[in-house]
């Protein structure tokens, strides 16, 4: 899962951490909730009183009335259950590699009926807004004509794929695989914080966490109502299907880096749920311009591919040279129409740092509509305006440069010194058009089960957004926590783990 | 089938084939030496070591039954040891995590993790044995698991044939040490080493249900040799490996085709035609060594026909 770490949307949490657990009285906060302490963010369970939220009543009081020792079982089989499967990434050492699990919480986030139909809503206009920004700047650009997105901003953006100009894609659908991630603000609605439009990963998890939590509270689950993804990959199928020009015997393939790769676990996952050939791209070979898989019995062509590795490294020949992971030719055989490639190549620019901020204006652009879901307001230090209240604002704000991620060229305007400020106000003023600010935020925290008690953890969401001839959402998530206490970082890699999402049918 | 994945399913299967054939061995072995001299241990070690190619990483005063045991099972750098066999298998199953069974997937990952954190000295001085015979039993179990979950298709049968064309070429070997040269010179088998060649071939039990509990080297040989329903005879591989071939790659070429077949075709009459007297005059580790050397042109064959070959000529 390749992002910026959350903690660029840095915060004062953990300053302002401060335990009410003292003041509260309800009896429903004994046993493994003794020491909840709320902050300032938004808690799943509780209200700011410290009242339990009624659609968490049951959980709240079954995991209440357990023994510490039971949860403590019922966490370590979840953890047992993926170290068995084999969902565990890698981490090399000097002498020997060991193989780690991503920590799954016991615990469930809940989401009600009614905040999902708006978040859904809200997702289907968003990518249907991206889609057809795409659609326009790889043909005629009247979106950067009207002046509503400087051109510099698009074809100078690196992510830019000028060989996917004029070429047509099936159904207008660019990015067919979406994850988006949101978070929760503090007065409990839901923002967009990022769309992944190239190749997302995580779904996987969301439907292990299901599978394990299902087991670990089995009457809570069928009482509480919960709406199913289990069907994800089988849309995801349907959804790479209507892609092919032809709908008889179409072959479908999921194309993965290798075993090496991170997510892995995930692309083989896929194929097996999809009952699609996993590939590499040594597995493929390029003849007159079709695709073919090498097997047993000969070259097997292959007419759609859902490739799990980036635009850079799909095709040595029209990308980077130095690519062993990809398939010489592929990107020609792709533009004579002979196969599909999903995502489209070149989704990249449109969930670039600054296009992020016009994507409200795109929705009213492109579909006459208000936006559903808010994004995190972010000021465009290439807009003078904006600039000047950045430059004036530096000690709240959070300035990334744009086109980077993983937080280089960040200034953390809060936790920075005077001197650090000053130093970045220049190249401010040097290369406006490089930057964006956004406010610190305050990430929602969610009950989770560390070391033997329930404690607050920061938590995002990340659905997932699939795009064909129709779009559809897994009535779900995959749930990203920040596992150390007052962390804003839920990637993988720095400790994070996930949480299962139950979508609420009513 | 992709190639790949083909490649990947057969030599899961040897891996996981030697793997059994390791534990076996060494569980055999270690509950044998209670009744040796040491004299007879170090030789019998000997044949275990080689058997199983242990080679330089098996330190060389071989009276050390600990030292031994522990680089044949639990040396890292030994790339024939029992851990280096289970890695590889689940190395290979890993890579094709969406062909077998999540079942088999489960059994194998287990089996793997459960056996990794093992220090052979906190198991030494109770039943040293023990793990190495629960080893074969989860073997056994995932053999099972993959029977009975995975289809019995293409894959199932690259499966087969290297789970037979493995053990036809270790069974021959452990032959070749009880009835070759080696034999022949200062280490002659005795009593006690006919009953652990049976027991190391899981045949004791199978062999006197033949030939009742009279135990004679050429009776042994012939068994372990050209038994045709005993599942560790070369001959039983040897026509399953044959068999599992006529069902891999159908679509392929008929010329592709014909030359793994006739290979194998060759060898199965070998053994089919077979006459164990002919052998015990001399002959056997000809013969042996003959076996060996046909596996390894079908295993050569079947990359050229199938795996490895060269995509512009069927183009």
């Amino acid at each position: 899962m390749s992002r910026p770490p959350l903690s660029c949307h840095t915060s004062h949490m953990q300053q302002t951490l401060f335990a009410i657990a003292g003041g509260l009285t309800q009896p429903a906060n004994a046993g493994p909730y003794a020491n909840y302490a709320l902050g300032q963010a938004y808690d799943e369970m509780f209200t700011p009183e410290g009242v339990v939220r009624p659609y968490y009543e049951e959980l709240h009081q079954r995991v209440g009335e357990l023994p510490t020792d039971e949860l403590r079982r019922r966490q370590q089989a979840c953890e047992q259950s993926f170290l068995h499967q084999g969902i565990t990434f890698t981490v090399y050492g000097e002498n020997q590699s060991t193989e780690r699990i991503i920590p799954t919480d016991l615990l469930p986030r809940i989401i009600t009926a009614a905040e999902w139909a708006r978040m859904e809503a809200g997702l289907k206009q968003r990518i249907q807004a991206l889609n057809l920004f795409l659609l326009d700047i790889y043909a005629e650009g009247r979106v950067l004509k009207d002046g509503l997105v400087p051109r510099a901003l698009i074809y100078g953006s690196k992510h830019y794929r000028r060989e996917m100009r004029g070429l047509p894609v099936p159904h207008g659908a660019y990015v067919n695989v979406c994850g988006t991630d949101l978070i929760r603000r503090e007065d409990g609605t839901f923002v967009v914080l990022e769309d992944n439009l190239r190749v997302p990963s995580g779904v996987s998890y969301m439907l292990a966490n299901r599978d394990v939590v299902r087991r670990a509270f089995p009457a809570l689950f069928r009482t509480a109502g919960v709406r199913p993804i289990e069907h994800y990959p089988q849309d995801l199928l349907a959804t790479l299907k209507s892609l092919a020009p032809f709908q008889d015997d179409v072959s479908i393939a999921v194309l993965s880096p290798g075993v090496f790769n991170s997510a892995y676990f995930e692309h083989a996952f896929l194929a097996r749920q999809m009952g699609v050939e996993l590939v590499e791209g040594r597995d493929l070979v390029v003849n007159d311009n079709a695709v073919y898989a090498r097997t047993t019995s000969g070259l097997k062509k292959v007419d759609v591919i859902y490739r799990r590795i980036d635009d850079d490294f799909i095709d040595p020949l029209a990308f980077r040279s130095d690519s062993t992971l990809g398939v010489p030719g592929i990107f020609n055989a792709y533009r004579a129409g002979n196969v599909v490639i999903a995502n489209a190549p070149g989704t990249g620019v449109a969930d670039d740092k600054a296009v992020y901020a016009y994507v409200p204006r795109l929705i009213r652009y492109y579909l006459s509509e208000e936006p559903i879901l808010d994004s995190v307001e972010t000021f465009l230090c290439r807009e003078p305006k904006s600039l000047s209240h950045v430059l004036a604002n530096l000690d709240k704000l959070v300035v990334k440069a744009v086109g980077e991620s993983g937080g280089y060229g960040m200034l953390i305007g809060p936790h920075a010194s005077k001197s650090e400020r000053d130093a970045f106000a220049q190249k401010l003023k040097v290369e406006p058009e490089n930057y964006i600010a956004q406010p610190t935020i305050q990430l929602s925290t969610a009950p989770c089960f560390v070391d033997g008690v329930i404690e607050p953890r920061h938590v995002d969401l990340r659905p997932f957004v699939l795009t064909g001839e129709r779009t559809t959402i897994a009535p779900g998530a995959l749930t990203r926590v920040a596992l150390k206490r007052g962390s804003l970082v839920v990637n993988s890699s720095q400790g994070g783990g996930s949480k299962d999402t139950w979508v609420l049918s009513a | 089938m992709l190639s790949r994945v083909a490649d990947n399913l057969y030599w899961m299967s040897r891996y996981l084939e030697r793997a059994e054939h390791t534990s076996r061995l060494i569980a055999v072995k270690l509950e044998s030496m209670i009744e040796q001299s040491p004299g007879e241990a170090e030789i019998s070690w000997h044949r275990v070591v080689t058997a199983l190619n242990g080679g330089k990483f098996v330190p060389s005063t071989a009276a050390d039954a600990f030292e031994i045991t522990r680089a044949l099972a639990f040396e890292p750098f030994n790339s024939c040891s029992l851990i280096a066999c289970l890695r590889l298998a689940r190395d290979n199953a890993r890579q094709v995590r969406e062909q077998i069974s999540t079942e088999m997937w489960n059994r194998l990952n287990r089996l793997y993790l459960k056996l990794t954190p093992v220090d052979l000295a906190n198991v030494w001085n109770d039943q040293p044995g023990y793990i190495f015979r629960e080893t074969v039993e989860e073997l056994h179990m995932l053999e099972g698991t993959t029977y009975s979950t995975m289809r019995h298709g293409e894959g199932w049968h690259f499966i087969q044939l290297g789970r037979y064309i493995e053990r036809a070429q270790l069974v021959s070997r452990l032959l070749d040490l009880h009835f070759g040269p080696a034999s022949r010179a200062d280490a002659q088998p005795n009593y006690l080493d006919w009953l652990v060649l049976l027991r190391f071939c899981t045949a004791f039990e199978a062999y006197c249900k033949v030939y009742t509990a009279t135990i004679r080297s050429d009776r042994i040989a012939e068994f372990l040799l050209f038994d045709a329903e005993f599942p560790h005879s070369v001959r039983f591989a040897i026509e399953r490996l044959t068999e599992a071939l006529t069902r891999v790659a159908i679509g392929a070429p008929a010329a592709r085709r014909a030359a793994c077949e006739r290979l194998a075709g060759r060898l199965k009459a070998s053994m089919d035609f077979g006459q164990i007297d002919e052998l015990m005059g001399g002959t056997i580790d000809i013969f042996l060594a003959n076996i060996s050397a046909q596996c390894e042109q079908i295993h050569e064959a079947v990359y050229a026909a199938y795996i490895g070959y060269d995509a512009e000529t069927v183009l």
